[in-house]
């Protein structure tokens, strides 16, 4: 067997399955959160619920399961080995300590250095480093220099940025008045997510749709144009810009996010598998979504033009159709893609060609996939409409078909994380039998 | 080694076994994804050469799909050396997919 090949570079399943399972277990945390935040939904993004919901959905269920997806699909991308296991281990534990902390200050305490927003922030930042050097370190031994790799790369400096920044708000509340609140929102959200989002979707959505010969320039765009954007936001935070400064970014933001949808568009255009599998159906259905994000996002950015009221419910319908519309969708969806396959690796590799397997694809409930996809839709769509009316009970309604969602979702996780070995007998075509060829004896 | 379009009986044979492993991803055999480039049954030395490619090169299941030939192969002819190798050139491209493995690419799932 060559070297170059995933499965043989592909960290310890241990590493990586705890990820999805605490990711599971706070995104229906986060649904029975919104629950009993819902009157402050409906209101405006700055209150202490709403904030805590955001870091649930944000720290523990996003960022947990992109820690472990990354892990996992580094070997695929940059086909080398995690540079240290034990640290992802110590990342894992330290992201998940944090993020109880940092949702109970907020949900009861809203902004404020108290011990358990220092403790939930100290642990996630430490947690995050850890997560830099393993993502930086693997790129470094790399040779495989990708336009998808520097994505990857550039987002893990975004990220930390991200919590430096986010941690610095919570220590010193006087740098809001420089903006820096929306600054920690769009570089952790473009910056982290999207940039990572934009690096490992361009690789797995092509391969999973079975679609070649792709237009890479656009990817190649798309990576010049976010980071010259977000640089320009970042420097209107230190540097008193003013409006069209933050126009311009999200100008130059907006035009890399068409780049990097016109290449998935390109990609599910050419694509040889014409019908989609659940996972592939939701990741669909996040480009959909992503779609929403780009239009509140450019009205959002003309904010100082609209009135306030108008803005509050955009900035609120760009922020959840961006987290709980298509980052979700698409974790939702990406996790029948990779899950199943970690699980199936460990338990069938030595067994392939000695029994029949079960195919990855074999090891959730078709039924409940089915279900979440439908409660998802339902959830999302009463949540925006919720949002927009600022109806509460549009959004509590929102928050059972979340949960349902949630529930059929984690029901889907545990059943693969918990999946027992299932072997049956081979069956092989018969090979014909032919006469035995008569050996000429040399005189 | 020949190429799968210029194959012996046994060579066939040898094709047939290899059709029964699927690329766990689409469910499809690597056969008809044209991903087996030549196959060679050598008798006297008693040695069997499969050459062949994945769709993509990052496969996150593409030493287990390698491990797959070789065993199915090497359990059906006890005694020989079975040897698979992995190549990126040619590069695969859709072309390469038997009308076969389109169908079940349209319908399979």
């Amino acid at each position: 067997m060559q070297a170059g090949l995933s499965t043989k570079n592909a960290p310890s399943p241990s590493v990586v399955l705890p990820h999805y399972a605490y990711g599971a277990v706070a995104f229906i945390t986060a649904a029975i959160m919104m629950f009993f935040a819902a009157e402050d939904i409906s209101t405006t993004y700055m209150t202490p619920k709403v904030l805590s919901v955001a870091h649930v959905l944000i720290l523990g269920w996003v960022t947990m399961i992109i820690f472990g997806a990354l892990y996992q699909l580094i070997p695929v991308v940059m086909e080398v080995k995690l540079y240290s296991e034990k640290l992802a281990m110590a990342s894992f534990i330290t992201l998940g300590l944090g993020v109880p902390f940092i949702a109970y200050s907020f949900w009861v305490d809203f902004i404020g250095a108290s011990h358990a927003m220092i403790t939930g922030g100290s642990l996630v930042i430490l947690s995050v480093l850890m997560f830099v050097v393993n993502t930086l370190g693997s790129a470094m031994k790399t040779e495989n220099k990708t336009i998808e790799n520097r994505f990857i790369v550039a987002s893990v400096f975004w990220l930390l940025l991200t919590v430096v920044l986010g941690l610095s708000i919570v220590l010193f509340p006087q740098i809001l008045a420089y903006g820096s609140f929306q600054i920690h929102i769009h570089i952790g959200i473009i910056g982290w997510f999207m940039m990572l989002i934009v690096g490992v979707a361009s690789t797995l959505m092509p391969m999973f749709f079975i679609a070649h010969q792709l237009n890479k320039k656009l990817l190649e765009m798309a990576f010049w144009l976010l980071n010259g954007g977000l640089l320009v936001l970042l420097s209107t935070m230190f540097f008193d810009l003013g409006n069209y400064a933050k126009m311009g970014a999200g100008t130059l933001v907006l035009i890399g996010f068409i780049m990097f949808f016109s290449y998935n568009l390109g990609a599910y255009k050419k694509r040889l598998r014409r019908n989609l599998d659940i996972g592939m159906k939701l990741s669909v259905l996040a480009f959909i979504l992503f779609a929403l994000t780009l239009v509140a996002g450019v009205l959002s950015s003309f904010g100082s033009l609209i009135d306030g009221d108008f803005l509050t419910r955009i900035n609120l319908i760009y922020g959840i159709s961006l987290i709980y519309g298509f980052i979700t969708a698409l974790i939702l969806g990406q996790m029948y893609k990779t899950l199943p396959f970690i699980v199936w690796l460990k338990l069938y590799q030595d067994k392939v060609g000695k029994f029949k397997t079960p195919l990855p694809a074999d090891m959730h409930s078709e039924e409940a996939a089915q279900g979440h996809y439908f409660f998802f839709i339902g959830g999302f769509m009463l949540l925006v409409i919720g949002v927009w009316l600022k109806e509460s009970m549009l959004i509590k309604a929102s928050a059972g078909f979340m949960l349902l969602t949630a529930i059929l979702y984690a029901y889907n996780t545990f059943k693969i994380l918990m999946h027992k070995q299932q072997l049956k007998p081979l069956v092989m075509p018969k090979i014909r039998k032919r006469p035995v060829p008569v050996v000429k004896k040399d005189k | 080694m020949a190429k799968i379009d210029q194959l012996n009986e046994t060579e066939q044979d040898i094709l047939e076994i290899i059709k029964t492993v699927p690329d766990p991803e689409v469910s499809v055999n690597i056969v008809d994804l044209g991903l087996i480039y030549e196959v060679a049954h050598n008798e006297e030395d008693k040695q069997i050469n499969v050459i062949m490619t994945l769709s993509a090169r990052g496969c996150p299941v593409g030493d287990t799909i390698l491990q797959h030939v070789q065993t199915v192969v090497s359990n059906m002819y006890p005694g020989y050396y079975v040897d698979v190798d992995l190549v990126w050139e040619p590069q695969w491209t859709p072309a390469l997919i038997t009308d076969d493995g389109r169908a079940q690419l349209d319908g399979g799932f």
